[in-house]
């Protein structure tokens, strides 16, 4: 094997480290605003699209040299559009193809760990290198009987960054996003149970071969099969699936039957879970998904799984009904259940943030409407943003003197921004199915 | 409680048992034993016979040290793997199974090792025949980074590099006296990043071209 001085050189290796790269991203962005008003003074029609897009790039510089935690919350802004300006999104979809590897000497030490041998005595072959990196890990290829697995390694230490990660992330995300304090305060919580939970691959195992087989009815889709005897909590080991990546096989100009199928499968796998199971693969970026030959839609990665409550189940879905709009009392019980108002809020507040999430709902609810939805029309996509962007700077938002929004919806709704994400880069037409209550 | 038995088959002479039972005394009581007569006395031998295998306890304790040191070497070249290991790799394979090694006797070095002040006043005397072989084994690492291009040679500082090595092996061992992270993931972390700063660090950087840079400029005023 020839020897590669490149692996891990540009992590930033400390905490101290990892917290002076975003101040210096912090500073940078000032850099950014001050820049933008004064070009501002000299045009004065100038709008924000530019200054958003060089913020983008300095965050974005900044947090690919990060991993773990930080790099996750990135991926999570950059699924919610509707808390992420539009030019941010480009920038961060990109995140998860970034972090550099893991030594190999760790990772036959945390097989050590964990199964008190090495890669070697386990597998017939493995890669010393990783084929893939994962935001919390990395995957390595390896072979055993002619069977191909990928296995799965956490970068140690991962857990116990979370929580500090988070802190950091803070300020910056409170000043960035428009999101208030008390908002982000709100979310940020759920957030971090949730990057906790992706830290504990035992679970993860339990849950993909749960939700795995509760979905395998579903045409079109596959899963790869686990290997809980040789998983641990830093360790996953599954099939090797064979496939390219949703990006790769949209270049190759694929007929629009088959981005239908790929499509519809999506669609029914997130149906299925949402209303049957209750519990939702949370993370629908690009990157989780592979195409097989055959066209079927492979899931790989089941990291965030979010448990629905019954209430919040009931009353979320109910507001995304087409004739819920027209009855304002069962409406204004829904949106108090769902915490968009509350009454600390006075009369004048009450109805103003009513009138905006009647146009939210009825925005995201309309696929829901029809029996068949084009995910191809970008007229709908902008309208999306748009409101997303108006909403994020919304001068009632940002001064408003509480969270909005029950924070089960949080990765609820960016489920279906991922989704309803894909589906538009899929350019899919899409036979939209609801549950029997909803009609 | 303890595992003094390594999986190596080791053989059984005086030399060892002394060694066995002085962890074991170490264990037992948090201290060493009083005086070597009293120690020869409890394991049967007769106190000049001890004094044919070790000076004093300094060397007892050195010895131990020792005992990891090549416990960790034969474990690390006993992987298939190792031999296709680049400089930087082996020398975090060392860091790996030497902690892994020292686990065994973790309870018995917190107890003659574990002080709020670290080594900063002074490096405990017995390590320095661990010192002398760590060093000689680093200078092979550093041989083959440099044969390879990990790396790069400099004027008065190459002779140094064994020493920082040194240095951080120290850090490494402080660290996990004190790590009380499940299955000490945090030393894990500490192995890989300290290893990789000081290949970072050996390795072509900005300085090097920046000194080239300037004594050109020297050079052709």
């Amino acid at each position: 094997m020839p020897d590669k001085p490149q692996e891990q050189n540009h992590i930033p290796t400390s905490k101290v480290q990892r917290a002076s790269k975003f101040i210096g991203t912090g500073a940078k962005v000032g850099g950014n605003y001050i820049k933008h008003y004064a070009k501002k003074m000299v045009n004065p029609s100038l709008s924000k699209d530019e200054l958003h897009a060089s913020n983008a790039e300095d965050i974005y510089a900044s947090l690919s040299e990060l991993k773990g935690s930080a790099l996750k919350v990135a991926q999570m802004m950059s699924m919610d559009k509707n808390v992420l300006p539009g030019a941010y999104q480009d920038k961060f979809m990109m995140a998860q193809y970034s972090a550099p590897p893991l030594s190999y000497p760790l990772v036959v030490r945390n097989f050590q760990k964990s199964f008190g041998a090495t890669p070697e005595m386990l597998f017939d072959t493995f890669t010393t290198s990783a084929v893939n990196a994962a935001s919390i890990g990395q995957v390595h290829k390896a072979t055993k009987d002619g069977k191909v697995f990928a296995v799965k390694v956490q970068y140690p230490g991962v857990a116990d960054s979370v929580s500090s990660d988070l802190r950091m992330v803070r300020p910056f995300a409170y000043r960035l996003l428009n999101m208030n304090a008390r908002e982000l305060d709100h979310y940020m919580e759920e957030v971090e149970g949730k990057l906790l939970e992706e830290t504990d691959y035992k679970l993860e195992v339990k849950r993909s071969e749960e939700i795995s087989q509760a979905c395998s009815h579903i045409p079109n889709l596959n899963f790869p099969k686990y290997y809980p005897a040789l998983s641990s909590e830093k360790i996953i080991t599954m099939d090797w699936l064979e496939g390219v990546h949703l990006k790769e096989w949209l270049k190759t100009n694929p007929s629009q039957e088959a981005r239908n199928k790929i499509g519809q499968a999506l669609w029914e796998f997130y149906h299925h879970q949402v209303h049957n199971l209750k519990k939702v693969h949370a993370d629908p970026h690009p990157g989780n998904f592979i195409i097989q030959d055959g066209v079927k839609l492979a899931v790989i990665d089941f990291g965030c799984v979010k448990v629905i409550p019954e209430y919040f189940y009931h009353g979320y879905f109910s507001l995304l009904k087409k004739d819920v709009l027209l009855n304002d009392a069962e409406l204004d019980r829904l949106f108090r259940e769902q915490e968009f108002i509350s009454d600390q809020d006075t009369a004048a507040e009450q109805v103003y943030f009513k009138t905006v999430f009647k146009e939210m709902i009825s925005l995201l609810g309309k696929p829901f409407h029809t029996t068949e939805f084009d995910f191809a029309d970008d007229a709908y996509f902008t309208q999306l943003y748009a409101l997303g962007d108006r909403v994020s700077k919304d001068k009632m938002f940002r001064n408003s003197r509480q969270a909005r929004g029950s924070r089960h919806g949080l990765f609820i709704n960016r489920t279906y921004f991922g989704l309803y994400s894909i589906l538009n880069q899929l350019r899919a037409h899409i036979q939209t199915t609801i549950p029997d209550w909803f009609k | 409680m303890e595992n003094i038995e390594s999986n190596q088959p080791i053989t059984h002479d005086t030399r060892t048992l002394i060694t066995e039972a002085f962890v074991q005394h170490v264990l037992e009581t948090g201290r060493e034993p009083v005086s070597v007569y009293k120690f020869a006395q409890g394991i049967g031998i007769r106190e000049e016979e001890f004094y044919s295998y070790y000076t004093s306890f300094l060397g007892v304790k050195g010895g131990v040290w020792e005992q990891i040191f090549e416990r960790t070497i034969a474990h690390m070249e006993a992987q298939p793997v190792h031999a296709s290991y680049s400089a930087r790799e082996k020398l975090l394979a060392f860091y790996f199974t030497w902690i892994e090694e020292m686990k065994k006797y973790r309870s018995y070095l917190l107890a003659l090792y574990l002080q709020p002040e670290g080594f900063r006043k002074a490096m405990p005397a017995e390590l320095r025949s661990f010192k002398i072989r760590f060093q000689a084994f680093a200078n092979e690492i550093i041989q083959q980074g440099i044969a390879t291009d990990q790396i790069v040679e400099r004027k008065y500082i190459s002779d140094k590099y064994a020493d920082a090595l040194w240095a951080e092996t120290l850090f490494i061992l402080q660290f996990w006296l004190k790590d009380t992270s499940t299955s000490f993931e945090k030393t894990d972390a500490a192995i890989e990043k300290s290893v990789n700063l000081a290949f970072d660090l050996a390795g072509r950087t900005a300085v090097d071209s920046l000194v080239d840079f300037a004594k050109f400029l020297y050079q052709s005023k």
